[in-house]
């Protein structure tokens, strides 16, 4: 089930990294963990007697921050504002929901439900598996909302403040109502079909006047809440669209329904005739059902969606007088003035009040070349600063920024029926009347024949015509396709992204990163022996200096934990002026004096040893190199597994590099790709995959960097792994969740399977329409034989997409 | 078959009442979550959390 090797952390599965020895207790046995998060988390729940989450967890834990106490402050400051959040119960009781990342099975609910219950003022806990809320019933006067999301954070997992509760209230409500009538018609059903047998043995055997007048107003009793209750959507939905002036599917059901309930009626007041309750009931059973499923599934799918329109930071930098401090974006009032550093989007709609930089507005404009922002420039949240750390006073923010409107109208759009591809938009209206036509002329044609067969002939081809199944047929699969992505860690952002997938026959990899793990460390530190004066501890910390405002991988190295060293003379220092050469370096003053750190290329260095050892970084000020930091990136735990299996499946494989010839053949030779380019620049790698698709191929581009951002805009599909800039997150069509390269090949087998189950499901549905309208018009097909069949073959194509649902390790075949 | 006219109003009332309990179960809330109670079974029984010490409530909810 889950597979776990030896030197991956006990809790989130990761791998633990070399030199890192810490230990949870478990059974009297020491398990690795990866970093102190996961350790406190494992601690946390062992302590609590909470073990048993680890035996019954289908999927592994989330990867725990490390730092929870600067999280933990940042909620602190939405306290006093708590009120703004949740809805207000009976006896101050407070109804909190929480957006919360990490929750991967039932068995994350549960341990959720025993801590979160056991922190005071907290009444009840439930959680959503399938949408990721959690629904906290708190009394204010007990706990804070800051206490609330520490109980989540402890555990490991990360809750959001939902932006659109609005709308998931609403789709609750929707997903209620739906779950109401589909209860209704299948009581309703199960009834009338039991009046329904004692008809039919009537017919058979023999049946008194009254008994059978009986039961005949017994099931028109049953069948007129249902009709009503649960049938009122599709006589909504067939008006909605009349009026439109476009007749959608909904007509020829609506008008098979009343038709077919008017008539029996009809036919029962009168005395003589049949009656056809039961195929009424059924039908809005059926109907309901095939609706309810798709519902779900699309609901489902929509949490990626809302997912990835939390386009906004969530936390912001404020600057004030005292220094800076981080509060919650949505926070942000008119005026406050903010720092955003490069590789981050800014939090709110704003000017520049400092600084020249470059803003990524692909989110606003669809351009992804970056255009320049200096001084007093406007600038809109979720936009993304690229190159320079800059400050910005705020002009709106929160629900008022642009991007919050365009995110609604996102939410919008999506909530809207998955447009059916099948049948274009002009083609629905001139089936519907050809559907009418078609049923007009049985009734005329039986009229001619035998009248009375010809309504229940009409009837018939009136229900057999419904192109459920056909219009079910591509957005269910593709709604589960979604769902299906998402179980495994990737969440697709792009639907035409997976026809394509499954074209796709070259796969680029960028390396740092992608291919390796990306988080680079100091092994050694070389001092220039001309330079005595600097020690390797002031050479670290002028580094981190330099480095902070860097979102580049490289930068992560130089992290200064000035808590480490607590003494106050090891207080980081400070850098001013930061500029960011794009994939070469950084510059910046302290205390006054200029320094660079970066590439051998971007620093003076001695050459004789710039060539020996191409991928170190050096440091120097104006009078030369200072010290050279040797880092060392090492190659993600199932590339080569996963890179086997790629070439097994006969795809091209080529990594694609901005990092030294040295670095990237280290790389590509342990992973036998041929196929490799070092130093490349991301117009390099632009003109390369356009010599790639030029000569026909299709195009898989693997990335994580801002750099890449080009590049996987315009290949034919892309992906970005975990941790990857947010630039390169929005230019990619699906983003894997986790740190796992298999979900590269584990999305092209679902791609591959969805393709295949797309192809099923068109054939099936246009077989069953072709060959159940001959029958229904020749008389031979009943009309509660047409809606039993018609029902089946929509279940049956919403089952047969429901496959791809499930998990690989229940379905081998997969 | 008079027992007809006695037992099929008898099933009405139940179907009223099957109905009635539907509705309510579904608005507060009992098929919002289809799939972590099932677990809860396994989960809840021979390992319960330590009582804290200002949770006495806990037991008089149960």
């Amino acid at each position: 089930m889950m597979e776990r090797t030896e030197s991956a952390c006990f809790h989130c599965g990761e791998p633990v990294p070399d030199g890192v020895s810490l230990f949870v207790l478990r059974d009297g046995q020491q398990k690795p963990v990866c970093c102190s998060g996961c350790q406190a988390v494992a601690e946390l729940i062992f302590s609590s007697g909470l073990g048993r989450y680890y035996q019954f967890r289908q999927d592994l834990g989330r990867k725990a921050e490390e730092d929870l106490e600067k999280d933990i402050e940042a909620w602190r400051g939405c306290d006093d504002r708590q009120s703004l959040w949740g809805a207000e119960l009976a006896d101050g009781k407070r109804d909190l929901l929480l957006q919360t990342e990490g929750i991967r099975c039932a068995a994350c609910a549960w341990l959720i439900r025993s801590h979160v219950e056991n922190k005071p003022g907290v009444d009840s806990v439930q959680v959503d598996t399938a949408t990721g809320y959690t629904r906290i019933i708190w009394r204010p006067d007990d706990n804070h909302l800051s206490g609330l999301a520490a109980a989540l954070m402890e555990l490991g997992y990360k809750p959001h403040l939902p932006l659109a509760s609005a709308e998931e209230q609403g789709r609750q409500e929707e997903r209620r109502n739906s779950m109401k009538r589909l209860g209704v018609a299948g009581l309703g059903m199960m009834q009338v079909m039991m009046y329904a047998v004692g008809l039919y043995a009537g017919d058979a055997f023999g049946i008194a006047v009254a008994e059978r007048s009986f039961l005949e107003w017994v099931s028109l009793m049953v069948t007129l809440p249902v009709l009503i209750y649960s049938g009122r959507i599709f006589f909504e939905g067939a008006f909605r669209s009349l009026k439109a002036g476009s007749p959608g599917m909904d007509v020829p059901v609506a008008l098979a329904i009343s038709l077919a309930f008017i008539a029996s009626c009809y036919n029962f007041f009168t005395g003589k005739g049949e009656v056809w309750f039961d195929s009424v009931v059924m039908f809005i059973f059926f109907l309901s059902l095939g609706r309810h499923i798709e519902m779900m599934l699309r609901h489902r799918n929509l949490q990626a969606g809302a997912a990835l329109a939390r386009l906004l930071p969530e936390w912001a930098e404020r600057l004030t007088d005292d220094g800076r401090e981080t509060i919650p974006a949505s926070d942000l009032a008119d005026g406050d003035r903010v720092l955003v550093r490069a590789g981050e989007s800014f939090p709110a709609d704003g000017a520049l009040d400092s600084g020249a930089t470059e803003v990524d507005e692909a989110l606003l404009t669809g351009e992804s070349r970056p255009v320049a922002r200096g001084a007093g420039d406007l600038v809109i949240a979720g936009t993304i600063n690229l190159s320079q750390p800059v400050e910005m006073t705020v002009t709106a923010s929160g629900q008022e920024t642009t991007v919050s409107a365009l995110g609604r109208l996102l939410l919008l759009a999506q909530s809207r029926r998955p447009s059916s591809n099948v049948m274009p938009v002009w083609l629905v209206p001139v089936f519907i009347v050809a559907v009418l036509v078609i049923a007009g002329g049985t009734w005329l044609g039986w009229q001619l024949v035998d009248p009375g067969r010809a309504f229940a002939a009409m009837l018939s081809v009136l229900v057999a015509s419904c192109p459920c199944a056909l219009s079910l047929a591509l957005p269910v699969v593709y709604a589960a396709a979604s769902r299906r992505l998402l179980d495994e860690g990737i969440l697709l952002t792009r639907g035409e992204a997976l026809p394509a997938l499954t074209q796709t026959d070259t796969v680029i990899f960028d390396k740092t990163g992608t291919l390796t793990s990306g988080q680079p460390e100091v092994v050694a530190i070389q001092i220039n022996p001309q330079r005595p004066e600097i020690s390797e501890q002031r050479a670290l910390r002028i580094a981190a200096a330099l480095e902070i405002a860097s979102a580049h991988p490289i930068a992560g190295a130089f992290r200064w934990d000035g808590a480490e060293n607590g003494t106050g003379a090891n207080k980081p220092l400070v850098a001013e002026k930061i500029t960011i050469h794009s994939a070469s370096g950084v510059s910046g003053l302290i205390a006054g004096a200029a320094w660079k750190i970066g590439k051998a290329g971007f620093v003076p260095n001695p050459s004789a040893a710039a060539t020996d050892n191409d991928d170190s970084i050096w440091l120097a000020d104006d009078q030369g190199w200072v010290a050279r930091f040797e880092l060392q990136d090492s190659l993600r735990p199932d590339a080569e597994f996963t890179i086997q299996q790629l070439k097994r499946q006969g795809l091209e494989l080529a990594v694609l590099s901005g990092d030294s010839r040295k670095a990237v053949d280290r790389v590509a030779d342990r992973l036998q790709i041929s196929d490799r380019a070092a130093r490349q620049t991301p117009e390099m790698k632009l003109a390369r995959l356009e010599e790639l698709r030029n000569s026909g191929k299709h195009v898989l581009m693997v990335g994580d960097g801002v750099n890449d951002a080009p590049v996987l805009a315009a290949a034919d599909v892309s992906m970005t792994v975990k941790g990857g800039a947010e630039l390169a997150n929005s230019a990619a069509d699906m983003i894997l969740t986790s740190e796992s390269l298999e979900l590269v090949n584990k999305a092209i087998h679902a791609a591959r399977r969805t393709r295949e189950l797309v192809r099923q499901n068109l054939t099936w549905a246009v077989m069953y329409n072709a060959s159940v309208m001959p029958l229904a018009v020749s008389g031979m097909l009943k009309p509660w034989m047409a809606a039993l069949g018609m029902s089946l073959s929509s279940l049956l194509v919403v089952a047969n997409a429901s496959r791809l649902v499930k998990r690989n390790t229940e379905n081998p075949a997969l | 078959m008079n027992m007809l006219y006695v037992l099929i109003p008898l099933a009405l009332m139940l179907l009223a009442v099957a109905v009635w309990a539907l509705v309510w179960a579904i608005r507060s809330g009992q098929f919002d979550d289809l799939e972590s109670h099932g677990w809860s079974v396994v989960l809840d029984d021979d390992q319960k959390p330590p009582p804290h010490p200002d949770d006495d409530k806990e037991e008089e909810k149960k």
